[in-house]
């Protein structure tokens, strides 16, 4: 809308729009801001995400089950199994890496400046 | 007598079709720029490194050294980032990274990547963070530098991290803690959008949790995105499109743009208890904490401690940080107050003339 010295430009229709946009953004922003920090906001926030969880939990478990029970037809492996699997090698990563603490341990020098054979 | 003539204003020039064309040429082409950097990712974390220890997902790595090592100083300093983003942000790309710049003054760096939690992962709590993970990763930091002493860095939910395994662990060698913007203190319940929601009454982090296990990124980046709606969702890409012809600016963007991209979940245990024990009731601040039955006491804390605070943080406020200074034990602690956000105190523009010096001239006194 304006040039860079200040003055009217009636041909620069993007200079217009920006300057719109620049001059609502602020308060558009401030509003928002204001909004989601109300106790209304939060609330109905909470509800439909409850809503959500609530009504497509039991679908997810049906889903889950019936699929458990197809892999388990076809000899592959469920997720669950997968996940025990998973859990039990992060228990072995544990266990080696007290192994490997203790390995260190013992490699330490007694005395700084001395090298253990 | 003088014969001034008024200056005669220029009248706006009429554009030809040419100018049109023109106009509309660059826009095109623009555009074309506009939506490659919003759709493909930018080369971030390219200092040299090397990872020295894993465990599960988490990965240690140990920055290659810059300077030789008479001129490097004694005590290594570890990084703990937050654990629902990944640290990349802290090494964001050449020239304008926190880690090069502590790397060129001689500090032997150390990064912690908690890395991205699978669903074998949901029952992770922070007890196992603090009380599992971390002391292993500090073993290992001593072992590969040498040094029974250390310092450590955490941000946001990494600072929280850092706070309690300081205050558990006293007496393992850490000397000097540095808190970025750290959410500690939930008393206010009204400071911040996270603290509102959270900690409303209907908010039901144990229903998400059953139903989900981990809590999707996407979820939680939805929830970081929606505490300034307007901003995140368009003046973001509006900032873009106004300085799309400015290269640095661009590359600035990008960079930050393909960090914030990179959302992991979150463990769904550890969800659990920022949202019941940290965010609903206090429980740090309020003295009960524990962690696999041990009290989290933080008068045990006797670190050097740097507190730096985001004035203009809307994730974590400044009163979530401020009241630790006087719970903890330590006898020299300094609380560093910087005008910015939770991310751009680090990663914005200024971070390298005020941030990472303050933070550099206070560790470097106490580094050697």
């Amino acid at each position: 809308m304006t040039t860079p010295n200040g003055t009217f430009d009636p041909f620069d229709p993007a200079g217009m729009l920006k300057g719109m946009r620049d001059s609502n953004m602020d308060a558009w922003a401030k509003m928002m801001v204001q909004l989601v920090n109300t106790d209304a906001y939060s609330e109905s926030t909470a509800a439909m995400l409850d809503a959500w969880l609530t009504t497509s939990g039991p679908f997810r478990k049906v889903m889950e089950t019936s699929m458990a029970q197809v892999m388990a037809q076809i000899n592959l492996p469920t997720r669950d199994d997968v996940v025990r699997i998973a859990e039990r090698l992060t228990n072995i990563e544990i266990r080696l890496d007290d192994m490997e603490a203790k390995l260190d341990e013992l490699h330490r020098p007694a005395h700084p400046g001395e090298t253990k054979e | 007598m003088t014969n001034a003539t008024p200056p005669v204003e220029e009248a706006p020039q009429v554009p030809t079709f040419s100018d049109f064309c023109e106009a509309w040429q660059k826009s095109a082409e623009n555009w074309d720029r506009f939506q490659r950097l919003t759709t493909t990712d930018a080369k971030i974390a390219q200092t040299a490194k090397v990872p020295i220890w894993t465990l599960n997902k988490a990965k240690l790595y140990h920055y290659v050294p810059v300077v030789p090592e008479t001129e490097r100083k004694r005590i290594p300093l570890l990084m703990v980032f937050a654990i629902m983003n990944r640290p990349h942000v802290l090494d964001l790309r050449p020239g304008h990274s926190f880690t090069e710049y502590m790397l060129d003054l001689g500090y032997d760096l150390y990064l912690l990547d908690w890395g991205a939690p699978g669903p074998e992962d949901k029952n992770m709590t922070f007890d196992d963070y603090t009380l599992e993970y971390l002391p292993r990763v500090v073993r290992k930091v001593k072992q590969v530098s040498g040094c029974e002493e250390f310092s450590m860095l955490g941000w946001c939910l990494g600072a929280l991290i850092s706070t309690m395994y300081s205050a558990l662990r006293p007496d393992d060698g850490l000397k000097n803690l540095i808190l970025l913007t750290a959410p500690l203190d939930f008393t206010d319940k009204t400071a911040g959008g996270f603290s509102r929601w959270s900690s409303h009454p209907a908010f039901n982090a144990d229903l998400i949790v059953e139903n989900l296990g981990n809590v999707p990124g996407e979820m939680i980046d939805t929830g970081a995105k929606m505490l300034k709606p307007v901003e995140n969702y368009l003046g973001n890409y509006l900032m873009l499109w106004d300085n799309i012809e400015n290269p640095g600016a661009v590359d600035a963007w990008h960079a930050m743009s393909t960090w914030v991209r990179e959302i992991i979940p979150m463990a769904g245990g550890v969800y659990q208890q920022l949202i019941n024990d940290f965010y609903k009731e206090n429980r740090l601040m309020e003295g009960t904490m524990t962690l696999r039955g041990e009290p989290v006491d933080l008068k045990r804390l006797k670190a050097n401690i740097l507190n730096v605070i985001a004035e203009g943080d809307h994730i974590t406020p400044p009163c979530q940080s401020e009241r630790v200074m006087e719970l903890i034990g330590s006898q020299d602690k300094d609380l560093f107050r910087v005008r910015g956000g939770h991310i751009g105190i680090m990663a914005g523009r200024g971070a390298e003339k005020s941030t990472w010096p303050h933070i550099e001239s206070w560790l470097g006194t106490r580094s050697n």
